[in-house]
Parts: C-alpha cells; sequence; structure tokens
C-alpha cells in the first residue's frame, strides 16, 4: 500500500456540554478504503467535519501529503482536494441538477460574469457517463427522490478530483444494482490513488469494501484493525464494548386475528389498487426496491397525500383521512425516513418534542402547558428508550441520528398510537442502536401495537416481520408470511413489473 | 386547474359586485360611484389631498351638495397620506384621461403637477384649486381660507389667553406644505410683530397623526414645564396637544388653541380643556370649488380667488348656527 | 435502473411544465383584467391612460425589480422605500445646490441606492442580523437622512429644466422615458437573474444556505452583493421618481416597500426563498397598477380599491400555492 495520505493525531473537539472528541488518531492511505466506525455519538461525524473545515480542532494536528495543514474552511478544505458526501443531503432542490454539481465553479462564456449552461449540463454529462449515473442534468433536485438526490451528492463529491473522499452512509438509500454502480466506481477510484473514509453500519458492506477500520467509541479512538484479520463479531464488540443482540434469535409470535386497519383499493397519483390487513400485535413488512411506493402509501395512509379513491377502515369502521391531524385522532403515527425534513423540530429540546404531537394532553384547564408533566413523562420516554442526552433540555441537533429517531418514537409513544408507521426506522443508524431500535419494536407489538414497517434492508424485514408485502411500480406484487419470505422470494415479487416501458 | 378557473371566475365576480356596490352607494347619495353620466350633465372629478381625514370627508360633502345642486357628478379621491406626492399625481392623471368637464384639486406639490395641469389646460379642462391651492396660473380659480390670516387670528387669542406674556409651542403638521407653513409662519409672525412677552420656545412636525403629534406635545410639555400655551395647527395636531394635556394632568394649566374641527376638537372644547379653535369652511370650500368648475365649465366667467372664510369658535359661540354649518364631526 | 430512467424522464417535464403555467397564470390575469377594465370602461383603453399606467408602474416596478433579488434569496428588504426617497435627494442636492450636472446627478442618486444595500448586506452578512430587522433600521436611517439633508423640505429642479425628461421625455415619441427604463432595467434585471453567476447564488442562497456555504461558495459576500444590486435598482428608482415629481420630496416612501414586495409575490416569487423570475415581477407590478388605475376609472370609491388590492394579493399567491402542490 502506498504512503500516508492523511494524518490526524490527537484530535480534541469540545462543544458546550459535551466533549466530542478526545485525542483521535486517524491515518488515511492513498488508494485505500478505511471505514470510520462507532455508534451514534461516538465521535465519527464531528472528526471529518474538522477534517473538512467545518468545524475547527481545539486540538491536534493534520498532516495531509506529508505537510502540516490547518483546514480554516470548506472551501480550503475542497482545494486541498478533500470531498465529503454528506449523510443528511446538502443540495438546493430549486437548482437543477448540473447547477447543483458545479456550485461555486460555474463555467462562465467568454464575458466573465456571464455563465455558461451549455457547457455546464455539458460537463455534467460527461461526468455522469463516467461514473455510469443515469441522470438528467437539467432535473430539478427538488423533483428527484432521495435516492437519485444522494447519487447527486456522489457525483459532485467526485467531481471535485478529490484526492481525499468521506462519504456518510453512501448506501443508506440506495437499492442493491446502485450500491454494486458505486462500488465498481469506489474500486476505480481507488486505482486512481484516492483515499476513501467509509462511513457505514452495514457490516457486509464493510467486509466486502474496506481495508481498514478504524473504531471509535465515546469520543475516543479505539483501535485500527485490517479488515481482512478480524470477526464482525470482534469489529461489533470493540465498537459497543459489549456484546449485541443475537443475530438469531426467533420472532416472538405477538400477532392476533384481531384487524386493525384495513385498505381497500387505495389509489393514488402512485399507488394502484392497494389493499391489505393489519392486525392488532403484528409486525407488517414493506418491501420493494426504490420508488416502488413504500413511502407513498404510509403518506396516503398518514393523509400527508391525497387519494384519488379507496377506503380505509380502523376498527372495521371506514374513516375519512384528509389530513395528518385526520390519522393522528385516529390512532395512527408516522415515523418518517426524512427525519430532519419531516419528523423533528431540531433547534427545539428533546421534551418539547416528546410533547408536540400530544400537548393537549399537557395542558392545564386555563391553556397553559404543564411544564413539569411534560418533563416528567419526557424523562420516562428518554430512559425507557435510552435515548443518549445530557438532559431533556438539549437540543434536538445536537444529539446523534439514532437517538433523534428514538426521539420521534418517543413522541407518537406518549400520543398513545395504535398503529405506528415506522419508514426506514433504523436508516443511518448504528448497529448498537438498531439493535435496541428491534427491541423497542418488538416490545410494542407485544404490548398491542400495530406497526408497519418499511425497509430497503431485506435482512431487516426478514428478521422482523410477521408478514411481508412486497410492491413494486406503486402496487402490490406478493404477500408472503414469515416462513415463506425469504430475500429470493421478495426480491421476485419486487422485479415483478408490468411492462418495461 | 379547475380550482385554478373558479379562483378568476371569483375574482371577476369580485370586481362586478364592487362596481355594483358602487353604483348603489352612489344611489343612496352618500358617496360618489360608478359614473353615469346622464345628458348635459358635468363630470367633475375632486382631487383632494387626503380622504380619511374629517376634514376632507367635510370637503367631500359640500362638493357633493353643490353637485346636486348644479347638475354635476362628483367623484372625490386622495391620497392616504400627505406625503404620497406621486400617488396624487396618478390620481389627477386618471381623472384627465376619463374626459372630465372640470377639475378640482388641491395640490400636495405645485412643482410635479404642473405638466399634468399644462395637459389639462391644452385639452380646455378647466382647473379650479383648493384648499392651498397651486402655485400656477394654469387654476382659473382658487377657493381656499386664507391660512396665515386665520393662524395670525389663532396668534391674537392665545395672547390673550396668556396675558401676552410666557412661553408657547407649536405642534404642526408638516413643513412641506403651503398649509403647514402658511400656518406657522402666519402664528409666528404675529406673536413676533405685535407680542414681545411672548416667547417661541419650540415648533415640532408630528405629520397630522395624532399619536406622533401627542408624543410630540407631552415631551415638549416636560421640557418646559413653566409652558403657558401650545397651538396645534391641524385637526390632528390640535388632537395630540389636547391628549398630551390630558395624559398630563395639565387641564387649565396650558391654553389649548386648535385649527379645523372634529369630534374630538369639539368635544375638548366643550369640555374646556381646549381654549378654542380656528374653523376653515371645509364645506364651502368644496362647495365653492365645484360651483367654480361648473361655471368655468359652461364658459361663465369666474373669481380668480374665493375666499371661504374662516371663524374663531370656543364654548361661548359653539352653538351658534353660523358656527354649527361648518363644523364637521 | 429502467424504472429510475423513466422516473426521471417523467420528473424532467414538470419544472419546465410549471415554470411556464406559472407565468402563463399570471399573464392571463392581467389580460382579464385589462379586457374587464376596457369592457367596463372605454376610457380604460385609451393611448394616454396606458402610457399613464406603464408611468406609475415604473417607480413601484423598479424597486420590485431589486426586491426580486433580495427576496429570492429568502431575505426581505424593507428600506426600499426610504432609500429610494434618500437616493432621489441626493441627486437633487448633487444637481440643484451643488450645480452638478445631470448625468452625474443621476450616478449620484443610483449609488447612493447601492450604499445603502451595501450596509445592509453588510449588517445581515457580517453582524448576522436578520434582514427584516437590518432592513428596518436601514428604513428609519435613511427616512430621516432624507429629511436632514433635504433641510425637511423638497427640493425643486426649477433650474435644470432638463432633469425632468429622464422620466418625462420622449425619446420614442409617445411613450415617456420612464417606462423605456423601467423596461430597459427589467431586462437587465432578467439577465442578470438568470445568465449570470449573480442570479445563480440568489437561486443557490434561497434554496438552501447551508448546502451553498458547503459547497464552498463565499455566501456573506455574494449576500452583500446581491443586497448591493437591489440597492442599484432602488437608487435608480429614486432617480427617476424625482424626474417624475421634477422635485424630491423627503417626507415620501413609507410603504412603497410594502407594495413593492406585494408586487414581487403577486409575480410568484416565493418568500421562502429560492423560486422566482424578472418578467413575473414585472407582470406583478402591472396588475398591481391596471387593477388600482381601472377601478379608479370606473370610480370605485377609494375605500373599496384598497379591500380589492389586499384581496387579489391573497389569491394571486394562493392560486401558486394551488400550482406549486400540482406540480
Amino acid at each position: 500500500m502506498g504512503k500516508a495520505l492523511l494524518k490526524m493525531e490527537a484530535i480534541s473537539k469540545g462543544f458546550p456540554g459535551v466533549q466530542a472528541l478526545s485525542d483521535v488518531n486517524f491515518e488515511l492511505q492513498a488508494g485505500e478504503v478505511h471505514s470510520l466506525l462507532g455508534e451514534n455519538g461516538a465521535g465519527k461525524s464531528t472528526l471529518m467535519k474538522i477534517l473538512t473545515g467545518i468545524y475547527q480542532k481545539d486540538d491536534g494536528e493534520i498532516t495531509y501529503l506529508g505537510e502540516k495543514v490547518d483546514i480554516t474552511d470548506t472551501k480550503m478544505a475542497q482545494d486541498l482536494g478533500i470531498s465529503m458526501i454528506h449523510q443528511e443531503l446538502n443540495l438546493m432542490p430549486d437548482l437543477t441538477v448540473a447547477q447543483n454539481i458545479f456550485i461555486g465553479r460555474e463555467p462562465r462564456s467568454k464575458l466573465k460574469f456571464l455563465l455558461n449552461e451549455n457547457e455546464l449540463n455539458k460537463r455534467t454529462q460527461k461526468l455522469f457517463n463516467q461514473l455510469n449515473l443515469n441522470l438528467d442534468p437539467k432535473a430539478l433536485i427538488g423533483d428527484l427522490t432521495v435516492a437519485k438526490q444522494q447519487m447527486v451528492e456522489i457525483a459532485k463529491a467526485l467531481s471535485f478530483n478529490a484526492k481525499i473522499l468521506i462519504m456518510d452512509e453512501p448506501t443508506a438509500a440506495l437499492t442493491d444494482s446502485e450500491i454494486d454502480t458505486l462500488f465498481e466506481i469506489i474500486e476505480r477510484l481507488r486505482s486512481k490513488g484516492v483515499g476513501i473514509v467509509y462511513i457505514s453500519h452495514r457490516m457486509e458492506e464493510l467486509k466486502r469494501i474496506t481495508d481498514r477500520i478504524t473504531i471509535m467509541r465515546d469520543g475516543s479512538y479505539i483501535d485500527t484493525v485490517i479488515t481482512k484479520h478480524i470477526s464482525i463479531d470482534k469489529i461489533i464488540q470493540m465498537m459497543v464494548g459489549r456484546a449485541i443482540y443475537d443475530n438469531s434469535k426467533p420472532m416472538i409470535e405477538t400477532g392476533t386475528d384481531k384487524v386493525i386497519l384495513e385498505v381497500k383499493n387505495l389509489n393514488n397519483r402512485v399507488l394502484k389498487n392497494i389493499n391489505f390487513e393489519l392486525k392488532k400485535g403484528e409486525i407488517l413488512g414493506f418491501a420493494g426496491l426504490m420508488g416502488a411506493g413504500r413511502t407513498e402509501v404510509a403518506r396516503a395512509i398518514f393523509g400527508a397525500d391525497p387519494i384519488t379513491s379507496g377506503e380505509i377502515l380502523i376498527n372495521r369502521k371506514e374513516v375519512q383521512i384528509k389530513a395528518p391531524n385526520d390519522a393522528v385522532r385516529n390512532g395512527i403515527g408516522y415515523i418518517s425516513e426524512d427525519r430532519k425534513r419531516f419528523g423533528l423540530m431540531v433547534d427545539m429540546d428533546v421534551k418539547t418534542n416528546i410533547a408536540i404531537a400530544s400537548i393537549k394532553d399537557f395542558l392545564n384547564p386555563i391553556g397553559w402547558a404543564n411544564d413539569s408533566k411534560i418533563a416528567k413523562v419526557s424523562k420516562e420516554m428518554v430512559q425507557k428508550l435510552g435515548v443518549k442526552t445530557p438532559s431533556i433540555n438539549q437540543q434536538l441537533k445536537f444529539l446523534s441520528g439514532g437517538n433523534q429517531q428514538k426521539v420521534v418514537i418517543a413522541k407518537w409513544l406518549t400520543r398513545d398510537c395504535d398503529i405506528l408507521i415506522f419508514d426506514e426506522p433504523t436508516r443511518g443508524i448504528d448497529v448498537g442502536a438498531k439493535g435496541e431500535i428491534y427491541k423497542l419494536l418488538n416490545e410494542l407489538a407485544e404490548q398491542g401495537k400495530a406497526i408497519i414497517m418499511i425497509s430497503s434492508e431485506l435482512p431487516e424485514v426478514l428478521r422482523m416481520s410477521h408478514r411481508v408485502m412486497v410492491m413494486c411500480e406503486g402496487r402490490i406484487t406478493g404477500e408472503l408470511s414469515s416462513e415463506n419470505a425469504s430475500q429470493e422470494s421478495i426480491m421476485n415479487f419486487a422485479t415483478q413489473r408490468v411492462s418495461i416501458s | 386547474m379547475k380550482k385554478l378557473l373558479t379562483i378568476m371566475v371569483l375574482v371577476s365576480l369580485m370586481f362586478m359586485a364592487l362596481t355594483a356596490c358602487g353604483s348603489s352607494e352612489e344611489g343612496a347619495g352618500t358617496s360618489q360611484g360608478d359614473v353615469e353620466v346622464g345628458e348635459g350633465e358635468l363630470f367633475i372629478p375632486i382631487i383632494s389631498k387626503g380622504f380619511q381625514h374629517q376634514f376632507w370627508q367635510a370637503v367631500r360633502k359640500g362638493a357633493e351638495k353643490a353637485g346636486e345642486e348644479y347638475g354635476a357628478v362628483i367623484t372625490f379621491e386622495g391620497p392616504e397620506s400627505e406625503s404620497n406626492v406621486d400617488r396624487q399625481i396618478d390620481m389627477l392623471r386618471s381623472a384627465l384621461d376619463n374626459k372630465p368637464d372640470g377639475i378640482g384639486f388641491a395640490a400636495l406639490d405645485s412643482q410635479a403637477s404642473i405638466p399634468l395641469l399644462q395637459q389639462a389646460q391644452n385639452n380646455n379642462i378647466p382647473i379650479v384649486a383648493f384648499d392651498s391651492g397651486v402655485e400656477s396660473d394654469i387654476p382659473i380659480s382658487t377657493a381656499a381660507t386664507d391660512n396665515k390670516a386665520a393662524s395670525a387670528l389663532a396668534a391674537d387669542k392665545m395672547a390673550e389667553f396668556i396675558d401676552e406674556e410666557g412661553k408657547i409651542a407649536l405642534i404642526v403638521h408638516d413643513q412641506t406644505s403651503i398649509t403647514g407653513v402658511h400656518r406657522r409662519d402666519g402664528f409666528v409672525e404675529q406673536i413676533k410683530a405685535k407680542y414681545p412677552n411672548i416667547e417661541i420656545v419650540d415648533i415640532q412636525y408630528g405629520g397630522g397623526d395624532h399619536l406622533q403629534s401627542t408624543d410630540l406635545a407631552k415631551a415638549i410639555l416636560l421640557a418646559y414645564p413653566d409652558l403657558k400655551g401650545l397651538y396645534g395647527a391641524n385637526e390632528g395636531s390640535a388632537i395630540g396637544v389636547v391628549n398630551a394635556v390630558k395624559e398630563l394632568n395639565k387641564d387649565g394649566e396650558v391654553v389649548v388653541i386648535g385649527f379645523d374641527s372634529g369630534a374630538l376638537q369639539i368635544e375638548a372644547i366643550k369640555s374646556g380643556v381646549m381654549a378654542g379653535a380656528i374653523t376653515q369652511n371645509p364645506i364651502g370650500i368644496g362647495y365653492e370649488t365645484v360651483k367654480a368648475a361648473v361655471k368655468a365649465a359652461k364658459g361663465e366667467p369666474v373669481e380668480e380667488s374665493i375666499d371661504t372664510g374662516f371663524f374663531w369658535y370656543d364654548q361661548n359661540n359653539i352653538d351658534d348656527e353660523e358656527i354649527q354649518a361648518v363644523l364637521y364631526e | 435502473m429502467n424504472t429510475i430512467t423513466t422516473e426521471i424522464m417523467k420528473n424532467n417535464k414538470l419544472p419546465f411544465k410549471s415554470g411556464a403555467l406559472q407565468q402563463l397564470l399570471a399573464f392571463a390575469s392581467l389580460i382579464l383584467l385589462i379586457i374587464f377594465f376596457s369592457i367596463a370602461s372605454p376610457n380604460f383603453l385609451q393611448f394616454s391612460n396606458i402610457v399613464g399606467i406603464l408611468l406609475s408602474t415604473a417607480v413601484i416596478g423598479i424597486l420590485a425589480l431589486g426586491a426580486t433579488f433580495v427576496i429570492t434569496t429568502g431575505g426581505i428588504d424593507l428600506s426600499v422605500g426610504t432609500v429610494m426617497t434618500l437616493s432621489s435627494v441626493m441627486t437633487a442636492l448633487f444637481v440643484t445646490t451643488l450645480g452638478g450636472p445631470t448625468i452625474l446627478g443621476v450616478l449620484v442618486g443610483i449609488l447612493t441606492g447601492a450604499f445603502c444595500g451595501l450596509l445592509c448586506g453588510l449588517a445581515i452578512a457580517k453582524m448576522k442580523i436578520p434582514p427584516f430587522i437590518a432592513t428596518l433600521a436601514m428604513m428609519m436611517i435613511a427616512k430621516g437622512m432624507a429629511l436632514v439633508i433635504s433641510g425637511a423640505s423638497p427640493i425643486y429642479f426649477t433650474n435644470t429644466p432638463g432633469f425632468s425628461n429622464i422620466a418625462l421625455g420622449t425619446i420614442i415619441p409617445g411613450i415617456p422615458n420612464g417606462v423605456i427604463i423601467f423596461f430597459g432595467a427589467a431586462i437587465i434585471g432578467a439577465l442578470i437573474l438568470s445568465k449570470t453567476i449573480v442570479g445563480r447564488y440568489t437561486f443557490a442562497l434561497g434554496s438552501n444556505e447551508e448546502a451553498t456555504r458547503l459547497s464552498g461558495v463565499n455566501v456573506d459576500s455574494w449576500k452583500i452583493k446581491i443586497y448591493t444590486i437591489a440597492g442599484v435598482f432602488t437608487g435608480l428608482a429614486g432617480v427617476i421618481m424625482a424626474s417624475r415629481l421634477n422635485s424630491a420630496q423627503p417626507a415620501l416612501g413609507m410603504g412603497y416597500e410594502l407594495e413593492a414586495i406585494a408586487a414581487v409575490v403577486i409575480g410568484g416569487t416565493s418568500l421562502s426563498g429560492g423560486k422566482g423570475t424578472i418578467i413575473g415581477t414585472v407582470i406583478g407590478a402591472l396588475i398591481m397598477s391596471v387593477l388600482t388605475n381601472g377601478l379608479r376609472i370606473l370610480s370605485v370609491p377609494q375605500e373599496w380599491q384598497t379591500v380589492v388590492v389586499g384581496f387579489v394579493i391573497i389569491l394571486a399567491v394562493y392560486a401558486d400555492n394551488l400550482r406549486r402542490k400540482k406540480a
């Protein structure tokens, strides 16, 4: 392997109320894929934000290409050849794909102040051709799905001719074939001598693509290991510092025969004739490829998107759901796949976020919010779900992704919903927290809640669901019991297209 | 798309309703409305300096009265604020485009309106200036109060009440309009010329706004505890002074003299907070303006300057028939 | 990959359709209004009245051009009304009191506007004062300064008879220069917004400021530039205003910012930023003045004119929301 491209030594960084990093080391060589691994809040993101100039380190040294550097802002990091694909997408929805990719370095025409839109689109197309991406440079970002937006982010980062490329959960929203494409690209970059920092919680991927793994825990450096020489179990142990859930644990049978939710012939812009039943105490998995319409089913039931025809029955009675508040009144809670945009108020504190959906229960007769009651319930929830936060008064933006997810769940649990829809519940969440979320889902089912779980991770669907609905192109193409469900059978239904147009 | 169409239809319906609404009001005779100028009837738009103030509404009343008597259709418009010079120009322009037989016009800024007045003259549309008038020889007649003389009378009354000595101050509506300048100068010059023992300690401008004038008057009262008198040079200024005196519990200690009328001022005079006020004859102004315009449109001769007069009124004469006729609520 | 391709192709058509629809809708409303008023009054559709409408649109319209930039960044500029006044006072001071040449006077006015915009931009970008507050402060500063500099009385261009020709003269027979300047400024504004780097960052900032910053764009410096450009338009409006009135009126200007904002919003620019067009703003400004003028020609009582304009703003923005939802 080549010589060290980057050395970060004894990096420390503190925020008000929390020491995010203390004495962390990290080394990256040219042509290496190096994974940075740790639970939520372990400090991976902070470390990478220091490397890309978003945060300034308090202490420590960065050596890049043999020279000491002080990375003061994002522009400098880019100029040095350090690019990052953020987990939370950072795109401008009102601009086109090409405009997003070349923001800050737009090609100009002969008159310096005029933009050359043709050249811009041409360059973008060329970039896409190189990367084997099938995207239209002129499409508006806001009209693309999250997965496609992520691909734009990747293309954008690669367009900088980066020497170091940091990928934070790049595969979280990608389908298998898209992941294959991504890995091909990574291989190509590796052969060109690019150093890649790969942050992911999917162990199989780490095994498949990375050379070395650096493990962090609670803001500290634990160890750097060579991927080939270590087992997944060992990695997880180092990461969590304790043994984790048993992957082969049999499913608890909590399902009953009592049908709580019934959807009949639901149609809208995307969906075609959706029919299914959800029983009390059941976890119903929704599987399918990106864009199959799973999220759209959830949004239609929740009243977030209008339906053109169809019936929704709760406890055998037909209900009219025209807006999310109708759904909430009928005991449906929706935990969105895009927490930042739809699930949370990140500038507000933990307790407010937990109480907001059920604020009426916290009002005293005059109409004041009863703060002590809110605090009490929030504390219980934080404890019950194991939310890692210094206090219930902490602003949500300072919490890691997994802990934010737990707060969303706490919000709907406080509302006491009977039907909970989880859209990608473990997206961007580390392995330790994943186990806790699984445990939580099982507990909820045991308590008699009916759960719809939409997930793109087949092992997750297989492990958790009592029944699996498979979707393709807005239709339900198959229903599988947990005994019959396998990766192959699901994929079979998921690709059952009516016609290839 | 269906919803969008609905909206368009709604908007159109709203216009119809509104124009209809305008006409019905016209029918009731309380307001100008959609103009249905009959054969032989004259159309005379009035462009005033303001709209919301009671004073202008009284002018409007006089104009409408003359309109009925002389068989002319009147419209009455004015900008929201007396600083909106360009709005008034737009109104004048639209009025000209409506092919009127004559126009009554009170200029906020004479200079700015001259090109349009020129156009009116070229089209043989007679202009009658009113209130502060227009600084130009284009208007064939001007119906206005002699503000300087009126303010000088206010100064005499002030001197009388404070025994010709002591400190006094003025709240004026603005320093840019002719009325503002004339009412200020008329008062100040009279005091300087005739009453050497009276000292004018401050002159402030409140834009004719009640609240702003109140604040200004309060500040003056606090700055000069020995102040003997305050003069408010128009309705808003005068009411501001009254408010300030009341709020600081100085009624009886400070002599308040106002200008124009309006319910609040009349009440202040009746209750004794205000010693008295000068009133113009706004109804007369409106009436004379329309009368002159009608005459001019018919080709009859008109006087170049019509003095519409002013009156002093206080507790003693407020109920006189002559005064009641020119006061407005 | 097949599904993805087809979906992209589907998506691809939407932005084009919605953009065209928006402009079509605004334009259709304008035409509808004109048709309505033409039928309702024979005096509406005559050349002099149309010219009058265009001339009275010029000032608010030019102000709205600048405001379009600011609002597209997701900001707001409350200072345009009084900064316009300050610019006209500065021009008048230079041309009359100091006896400078008219052409330089125009430049002084424009520079005054640009300078005020620069100050707003600095306060917003460097001192991190929210645009609403920073420009509110500038509104007051400019209002006060206009009164101070002018000695609180109008300054007349009596000795420079050529000055009123800037807005009222006619290079093209029958059409006042003010109208031509308005359309010229609109074309330049449209070019800047759609074809230049400044325009691109105007959209980027309004769309996602943080993402723009993370892309290595110097957000602060561009913000300052954008507010300065808006200031240039404001200054130009000041010059036109002074020329139209043949005087600088120091007490004028309060409230004009709201009309400019209304025109921008009617034109389909989103107050939350990221979306906006100059042609939309021009149509928005025209809708406002056609409406006022038409109602005036119909002699609708003044009280009701204001009510109607209020309703139209609500309906225009609601229609735009409906369109967005559809897209």
